[in-house]
């Protein structure tokens, strides 16, 4: 696969919901091994955005193309094949076994009344080795932590074996270690398997996590019903940036973590009355 | 358990309580005899006219539909657990029981006729789910929880227009009818009865059997099942409609069984696990072998028949008890 293979353009895309404007004028290409980073404050319509791209709902204006297919004219089997998703929480109702939950990845390329074969268990069992959840192949899910259940869910996208993966705050409610094995896996498929990515995230470390792994790797900071800002995430991450959009002082910090590696961190200070 | 004796017993279960329940009842015929009638159709063996009536005429019949019976309630349940994320819901949840019951009293009191009154059970079971599905009915869609609330508000409807039917019912002839009616019985079962009812229960049952592992995609919810690549919409209109000709199909020749679909799912719970691809055949064979048995204590325990209604309930509540406390509530 060419690095720069283009999975996906959005175009003047706009949505209301009950005529009420919820975002407009949104514009981005994403290319396989590119990781794609919202960052914006709670309510400015990441998540609707991302249910747009995922095909849940229809944008009001303006385009979304999946490789050169406008989405309104795939379905909802056909864009699954395409775009996987890991949910910001994921509500466990019955317990499955886990390898169960992974083989679900398998939906989109089983018949209508059919179940899964044998190659689509071998790729569920190998997904879910490469999050290194094998060991919990038998066990029911709803004994798993909030950790290792975004790992499963993370194991399921996989499974479904598509370009793009988009995720939801997928570290929201974890703890330090499972954020950065979260994070570590994310590293792994984008450089691994090529995959592209698109992230809701509340974090804007994250980007530099990814960037200082030497990931392609964009930032919109979605603010006032459109993207604000967009670009590499040294050049958007910035303490003017979070003055404008959060109303708080931060300080951006770069260090020295081993020879030639170095860590960027943005870390909230206070926060400061709006500007009129 | 092992996985290959665990189908066998659960396809030889439902057979030999099948079997069993032929030489079971007021008339005494033996096990021999049951043999005999059955040979009598290949063979030249003689049997007496009155065992063959009995065997094949009254009991086959009777233990056949309760299968039927059984299994579609059942299996419904089970696929309304998982379709509705709720592992509290059974087959009526939609109000085709309620619905069924007022269109049995109707037919009851307008026309007092065996036919109508299963055309109707079956026709207002239908009904009632419908309405519900287009109360559920917004943009497009219709969310479980707008399901479960439409399902309430016909459920309620319906069950008032019951009382109504009985208020109004003639209370020597009609009501007693309905009375019974509503409190389940399989005793009037004849093979018409299987080859009008059989039909529905059949179609639901193989229906939500196709779709047993995408009701495991559907139970994680619309948002996710969608984007793993389920048309919901579509899938569930599915599920709701064969379960819907099944516990239709079922209740119109039965009258309203409960418990049946709430409580075989969990026993079949504890025992497989919950990955429908195996749930939904093990409740067939748990739902058909449950209610056999019911109705042979139906016919056995005292002088007159009791109601299946009740004996589905005072017999499956505390056999529940001992398996929850057996498996320890396994798996919840």
């Amino acid at each position: 696969m060419c690095n720069m293979d283009k999975l996906m353009t959005i175009k003047e895309a706009a949505f209301d919901y009950q005529s009420k404007q919820v975002f407009h004028d949104i514009n981005f290409e994403l290319h396989a091994g590119e990781i794609f980073c919202l960052f914006g404050p709670n309510g400015c319509g990441k998540s609707t955005l991302l249910e747009c791209i995922l095909g849940l709902l229809k944008l009001k204006n303006g385009n979304i193309y999946i490789k050169d297919t406008d989405i309104n004219l795939l379905k909802p089997k056909e864009i699954a094949q395409q775009i996987a998703y890991v949910p910001q929480v994921h509500k466990k109702t019955f317990p499955y076994k886990v390898i169960d939950i992974v083989l679900m990845g398998r939906a989109a390329n089983t018949g209508f009344f059919g179940t899964p074969d044998p190659a689509d268990l071998e790729i569920a069992e190998q997904s879910l080795s490469v999050v290194g959840m094998d060991k919990y192949r038998d066990t029911p899910y709803t004994m798993l932590s909030g950790g290792e259940t975004q790992l499963i869910m993370l194991a399921r996208a996989l499974a479904q074996q598509t370009p793009i993966i988009v995720m939801d705050e997928p570290t929201a409610h974890l703890d330090f270690k499972h954020e950065l094995v979260i994070l570590e896996n994310v590293v792994k498929l984008v450089k691994e398997q090529g995959v592209a990515l698109i992230m809701a995230t509340h974090f804007p470390n994250h980007a530099f996590y990814f960037e200082n792994k030497g990931i392609r790797t964009l930032v919109a900071l979605m603010n006032n019903k459109s993207f604000a800002d967009f670009g590499a995430p040294s050049s958007i991450i910035s303490e003017i940036n979070m003055r404008k959009t959060f109303n708080i002082d931060s300080k951006l910090i770069d260090f020295p973590l081993a020879v030639g590696e170095r860590i960027r961190q943005i870390i909230p200070v206070n926060t400061v009355s709006p500007e009129y | 358990m092992n996985r290959t004796a665990l189908l066998i017993a659960l396809v030889l279960a439902p057979c030999m309580l099948i079997f069993v329940s032929l030489f079971i009842g007021r008339y005494p015929i033996d096990f021999i005899t049951v043999l005999k009638v059955f040979l009598s159709y290949f063979t030249s063996i003689e049997v007496a006219d009155i065992d063959k009536t009995v065997v094949m005429d009254i009991r086959l019949p009777r233990v056949l539909l309760g299968a039927f019976v059984g299994a579609s309630l059942a299996i419904s349940g089970a696929a309304f657990q998982g379709l509705f994320r709720n592992p509290l819901v059974n087959s009526g949840l939609l109000g085709v029981s309620s619905g069924a019951g007022f269109g049995a009293a109707l037919a009851i009191i307008i026309f007092s006729n065996t036919l109508l009154i299963y055309v109707f059970a079956f026709g207002f079971g239908v009904l009632a789910v419908v309405a519900s599905y287009l109360i559920a009915r917004t943009y497009n869609t219709a969310p479980s929880i707008m399901l479960v609330l439409g399902g309430v508000i016909v459920s309620s409807i319906f069950s008032s227009l019951i009382s109504l039917a009985k208020y109004v019912a003639d209370p020597y002839d009609q009501l007693p009818t309905i009375v019974f009616w509503l409190m389940g019985s399989l005793a009037t079962a004849r093979y018409q009865d299987l080859l009008y009812a059989g039909v529905p229960m059949l179609v639901g049952i193989i229906g939500l059997v196709l779709m047993r592992w995408h009701l495991n995609i559907l139970s994680m919810g619309d948002k996710e099942a969608r984007t793993l690549g389920t048309n919901t919409n579509l899938m569930k209109t599915l599920v709701i409609g064969f379960a819907t000709l099944a516990t239709a199909g079922a209740v119109c020749v039965s009258g309203i069984i409960g418990w049946v679909g709430l409580v075989i799912p969990h026993i079949a719970r504890m025992i497989v696990g919950n990955d429908n691809r195996i749930l939904i055949p093990v409740t067939i064979s748990l739902g058909a072998s449950y209610l056999v048995l019911i109705d042979n204590m139906a016919r056995m325990l005292t002088g007159s028949e009791i109601p299946l209604g009740i004996l589905t309930a005072i017999v499956g509540g505390p056999f529940f008890v001992f398996i929850l406390k057996r498996t320890k509530g396994a798996s919840w």
